[in-house]
């Protein structure tokens, strides 16, 4: 369970103090299927770093199944990414000289795990892409790459999949096809929050929160 | 993949060009680095060993700048100042000595042929010893009127064995035995003869450039130069030891000069190593934005930008080595146009500790340079990266 409590983020930006986030609160249960909606600028981003222990709050507090990482150094936020969060962008950000696999496996390094090949091809044959292991990510089409960095995401078996707008750069056929992943993942016990833009796709999620101007709307 | 050095390798992978380019740079000054350390062991060793099968102890020459005539005389110059005739009596007169052998070096005008030849006149018996790196294409003389032609003027003349070989002295013909191959030194420019033909050309009998000696019992060298040169005025003693060291002097100051060069060469390819894995972490920012937000810590950041500095800089050192090694004789050939006295051999020689030492240098360096970029890419702020 992930509890956020009075979540201020500020930025300077020259003289200017840009308020990202005043005051969230938000619970998302575990195992929850969440859709986060709001207008360009309105902080989703900056809520789904804080969420995946990759930014600080200004103010509040962060639970992460009871833990407060809020004030929590680096060095035990690194760990908590590695063991507890997987990440996927808009842009994929795929290595280009890896294969598919290697960059499912990517994050083991981190972790200091071995790269389990069963694991990493169970993964891809999850998100069908088990024929294209061994190509390199300018071989496959967007829809391929994404599904390849949701697979990297759920390497290191997290509790948490936090995707930035990943059918952001998707046509709907294969935006369709990464919302099913999601739902799957979700029958299978994990919680997944979902930036989107994509109206239809939020509705269809279990839960779809709007942020607005910095804080959860109505 | 399972280790920060192969990902660093991929990563130097995707920019082929570019890491082969600086890879080069790195090669070159490396190979450089090896040669120079190389080729003053090479160059000490050869000379010593040339010195030794000389079997001359020492050299009488006219007193003057004495230790560039000895080293000059084994070397093939013209120096324009003979011994006094009366020196070579002196020398074979002294007790201890096994044997002296005059060299006469010296220019012989042929207005016909509107040339100077350079002659070299010598006790034929004597020369292996003097010059014992020659390959001779034909045969030593073994008369008098016998002679072995330089590489250059063989060319030049377009002369083989056999040949006659044509000089401005009336009565004196004189026939090509052999012809001395390519030694890349003044060697090649001189006509080689006996010393007593050498000394009718020039008209001039019993003249000598240097008296080359060897002694019964080395250790009484010292007592038996004191002894000459008290005696006979005019002369100076050169001793193989003194020519050696001069001639290594020579050397080591050749070489602290080059390789200051080397030094600073390795240094402008440190910064290129710098820029070009600075020029990849910015390319990368999103990446290594990513990779934080997929678990990399700084520090993992940190290693796989250090990796990919040593990989480059280690490579470049091997291949530089390699390089070093191949092309040794292209170097060779090169000092042996330069300096002026080179002992025949290998000037270069494959010194596993020197090679070691070299391309340990290198990844020191290499470590140096990657750190600045290394630290700048673990400083990365994630989350502005992944924006973009
Ligand atoms: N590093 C930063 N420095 C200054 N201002 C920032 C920084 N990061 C975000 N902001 C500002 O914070 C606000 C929220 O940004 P955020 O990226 O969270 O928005 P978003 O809801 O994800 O928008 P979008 O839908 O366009 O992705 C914006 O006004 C943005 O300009
Ligand atoms: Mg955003």
């Amino acid at each position: 369970m992930i509890e956020l409590r009075q979540i201020q983020k500020n930025y300077r930006r020259g003289a200017e103090d840009v308020r990202a986030l005043r005051g969230v609160d938000l619970t998302i249960e575990k195992n929850e299927l969440v859709a986060i909606t709001g207008p360009s600028g309105a902080g989703k981003t900056t809520l789904l770093h804080i969420l995946g222990c990759l930014d600080q709050p200004s103010h509040g507090d962060v639970l992460i199944d009871g833990v407060n990482t809020a004030t929590m150094p680096e060095s035990q936020l690194v760990k908590l990414r590695r063991e507890k969060i997987g990440f996927v962008f808009q842009q994929f950000y795929l290595i280009p000289g890896l294969s598919v696999f290697d960059n499912i496996a990517l994050p083991l390094l981190f972790s200091k795990k071995p790269a389990d090949r069963k694991k990493i091809e169970g993964l891809a044959d999850m998100v069908g892409l088990s024929h294209r292991l061994d190509h390199a990510p300018s071989q496959l089409s967007g829809g391929e790459m994404q599904r390849t960095a949701i697979a990297r995401g759920l390497v290191n078996d997290p509790d948490v999949l936090l995707a930035d707008e990943p059918t952001g750069n998707l046509d709907s056929e294969n935006s369709e096809k990464i919302f099913t992943i999601l739902k799957n993942l979700r029958d299978q016990g994990l919680t997944t929050i979902m930036i989107t833009h994509n109206a239809e796709l939020a509705a269809r999620a279990q839960r779809s929160v709007r942020i607005r101007d910095g804080r959860v709307a109505a | 993949m399972t280790s920060y050095p192969t990902l660093a390798a991929k990563n130097i992978l995707r920019h082929r060009t570019r890491s082969l380019l600086t890879m080069l740079g790195i090669a070159a000054s490396v190979g450089v680095l090896f040669a120079v350390l190389s080729f003053n062991q090479g160059f000490n060793e050869g000379l010593a060993a040339e010195l030794e099968r000389t079997g001359l102890h020492f050299m009488v020459v006219p007193s003057g700048c004495a230790h560039e005539v000895a080293a000059l005389v084994l070397h093939g110059a013209v120096i324009p100042k003979f011994l006094d005739t009366q020196v070579m009596d002196h020398v074979e007169a002294t007790d201890g000595i096994d044997l002296a052998t005059p060299i006469l070096v010296a220019q012989l005008p042929d207005q016909e042929r509107g040339t100077i030849d350079l002659i070299y006149g010598v006790d034929m018996e004597a020369l292996p010893a003097i010059k014992p790196g020659w390959q001779i294409d034909g045969r030593m003389p073994r008369s008098p009127h016998e002679i072995l032609l330089g590489y250059e003027v063989a060319q030049h003349d377009n002369l083989k064995p056999g040949d006659v070989f044509s000089t401005p002295a009336a009565g004196i013909e004189l026939t090509v035995a052999g012809i001395v191959g390519l030694t890349s030194s003044q060697d090649d420019a001189f006509v080689y003869l006996p010393i007593a033909t050498a000394q009718d050309l020039l008209d001039y009998p019993q003249a000598a450039t240097a008296i080359g000696v060897k002694v019964n019992d080395p250790a009484a060298i010292g007592a038996i130069t004191d002894e000459l040169t008290s005696a006979v005025p005019g002369i100076q003693i050169v001793t193989m030891g003194e020519v050696m060291n001069s001639v290594s002097n020579l050397a080591a100051s050749a070489r602290a000069l080059s390789l200051a060069i080397v030094l600073i060469a390795i240094l402008i390819s440190a910064v290129g190593v710098m820029n070009s894995i600075l020029m990849a972490v910015f390319e990368r920012t999103q990446e290594i934005g990513m990779m934080r937000a997929v678990g990399a810590s700084r520090w993992d950041v940190f290693r796989i930008i250090l990796s990919e500095t040593t990989i480059l800089a280690l490579g470049g050192g091997l291949v530089g080595i390699l390089i070093a090694v191949l092309g040794a004789r292209l170097i060779e050939a090169f000092v042996r146009s330069v300096m002026p006295f080179v002992p025949s051999g290998d000037l270069i020689r494959f010194d596993p500790v020197v090679a070691l030492g070299s391309v340990v240098f290198i990844f020191i360096i290499g470590l140096c340079a990657g750190i600045y970029p290394a630290v700048k890419a673990s400083k990365i702020n994630p989350v502005e990266a992944i924006k973009g």
